[in-house]
């Protein structure tokens, strides 16, 4: 979206693709915490 | 409806409704129950020799309950298949009606028929009803009625063959108040507005002007919603005939118990004052509301509802004839309140829409799946639960069946199972793994 719309991010902000918010479960969010991330958000 | 019976491809089951439907597009399997009509369809002409000897009254509900038809009748004359029922209810069991049928086509021990459908697309059109509640004293006031009780008495096939009489005496009403947005755009009732009302208050203040010039009539508004092709300047017309526009709802209104006139008070906006108003009868432009067992459809075909009630389009703007269930479409009122032009519009997208899957032979789907992995699944069933498209099933065995028709490839199971015992194609989780691994390295 934010490429769409030529949009600056910083690059500390990593995408990850899902099909759907609902494939998002805890064990995935836990795992990107564990390796180091300061914050998480889930957007759909 | 008459060249739709006859058409050699169309069935038609009146008298009949829906009550499961499983399977998915170009495979459902539908199951649908006939009522009993305690008359055999065919054997009945419609001839009325049963209607006649009949001595029960019952309301007419096709004429809004402002006439009464006997117990054993047709619902309306126009009705297709021209077949008569007996509202069992209300039914001495007299039996005159079978004496009188030459045909023996009366049969009072008919029960509940279940018949299985093979079907390959569904479109429901199941239209609208409209409110019915104590607002402005309906229900209470015998002259307070409503816009289909107005268009059953102006109808020249109604209960009073098209003369505009009022229901407590049966004489004309002279002064009409007409109330619009009754239970609609009110946030206590219905939120939204039932986008027909405006334009039929216009259309049966103009058509009973027209007819008796000497009628006073005002249309209490909101504001006149009139958008559409050609409303604007209907608008325009029905205001230079004479018929009073006035923006303010109705504040108060009572009964004379003698004339059974009413006395409304209303405050024109902007005008500071409030003008006391005696009418002959007052006309509720009431909301239009999804029709009865529209809740109970959605249920059995696993459709959405939006929040007014409606069914849910997989889109309002850019798909608001596909549902959420591939091969199900929604045409006419039941998708939310239109007025003619669309609906008829609305049909046709919809008979097309059904029939490119149907022409094509075949329906064509994404790779994007769940997949059970029978070794892990320790037969929880939360997949099931968490499934919003009904798409997991348990089979003989009790393992888990997804099918790949429903499932839209969502992940919720993926992402629910403790045991891990089910994946989704292209978004596994050794894949997510790997992906958040890469994206956030771990410097040694």
């Amino acid at each position: 979206m934010a490429g769409t719309i030529r949009a600056q991010y910083p690059t500390s902000l990593r995408t990850v693709l899902v099909p759907c918010t609902g494939r998002v479960g805890a064990d995935v969010i836990m795992r990107g915490f564990g390796r180091g991330a300061d914050g998480i958000i889930v957007v759909g | 409806m008459l060249e739709a019976d006859r058409h050699p491809n169309i069935e038609m089951l009146t008298y009949s409704e829906v009550t499961k439907v499983e399977g998915y597009i170009g495979n459902f399997r539908v199951q649908v129950k006939r009522k009993p009509r305690f008359v055999v369809e065919s054997e009945c002409t419609g001839c009325g020799a049963c209607t006649e000897v009949c001595p029960i009254y019952v309301p007419n509900y096709f004429d809004e309950n402002l006439s009464a038809r006997k117990c054993i009748d047709i619902s309306f004359a126009q009705a297709v298949p021209a077949v008569y029922d007996i509202v069992r209810d209300s039914c001495v069991e007299c039996f005159a009606c079978v004496d009188s049928c030459d045909l023996e086509a009366i049969d009072f021990s008919q029960q509940d028929e279940i018949i299985e459908l093979e079907i390959g697309t569904i479109i429901v059109a199941t239209g609208w009803d409209i409110y019915q509640e104590d607002d402005y004293g309906y229900g209470k006031y015998e002259n307070v009625i409503t816009q289909i009780q107005l268009e059953r008495i102006l109808a020249p096939n109604g209960p009073m063959f098209g003369h505009l009489v009022r229901p407590s005496d049966g004489k004309r009403p002279k002064k009409i108040l007409f109330i619009n947005c009754v239970g609609s755009r009110d946030v206590k009732k219905n939120a939204y507005c039932s986008v027909v009302c405006c334009n039929l208050s216009v259309k049966n203040s103009k058509l009973i002007i027209s007819e008796h010039p000497d009628t006073e009539i005002t249309v209490c508004y909101i504001d006149m919603r009139c958008g559409g092709k050609m409303y604007e300047e209907y608008y325009k017309r029905a205001r230079d005939a004479g018929i009073l526009f006035v923006k303010g709802m109705v504040g108060n209104i009572e009964e004379d118990p003698l004339t059974k006139n009413l006395i409304v008070q209303f405050e024109p906006v902007g005008t500071d004052t409030i003008v006391t108003m005696e009418v002959h009868m007052v006309v509720l432009s009431s909301a239009s509301l999804p029709s009865q067992g529209t809740k109970e459809i959605a249920a059995i075909m696993n459709i959405e509802k939006s929040p007014d009630g409606f069914l849910k389009e997989v889109h309002p703007r850019l798909e608001p004839i596909k549902t959420k269930v591939p091969g199900i479409y929604l045409a006419g009122s039941c998708q939310g309140q239109k007025s003619i032009d669309l609906t008829v519009s609305q049909a046709k997208g919809a008979a097309s829409s059904a029939g490119i899957p149907m022409g094509a032979g075949e329906y064509v789907i994404e790779l994007i799946r769940a997949q059970p992995i029978d070794e892990r699944c320790a037969k929880c069933y939360k997949c099931i639960e968490a499934c919003p498209y009904k798409a997991i099933s348990i089979n003989d065995e009790g393992t888990i069946v997804v099918d790949v028709i429903s499932c839209r490839g969502c992940g919720i199971c993926a992402a629910i199972c403790p045991s891990k015992a089910i994946e989704l194609a292209h978004y596994k989780d050794v894949q997510y793994t790997a992906y958040i691994d890469e994206l956030l390295p771990i410097e040694d």
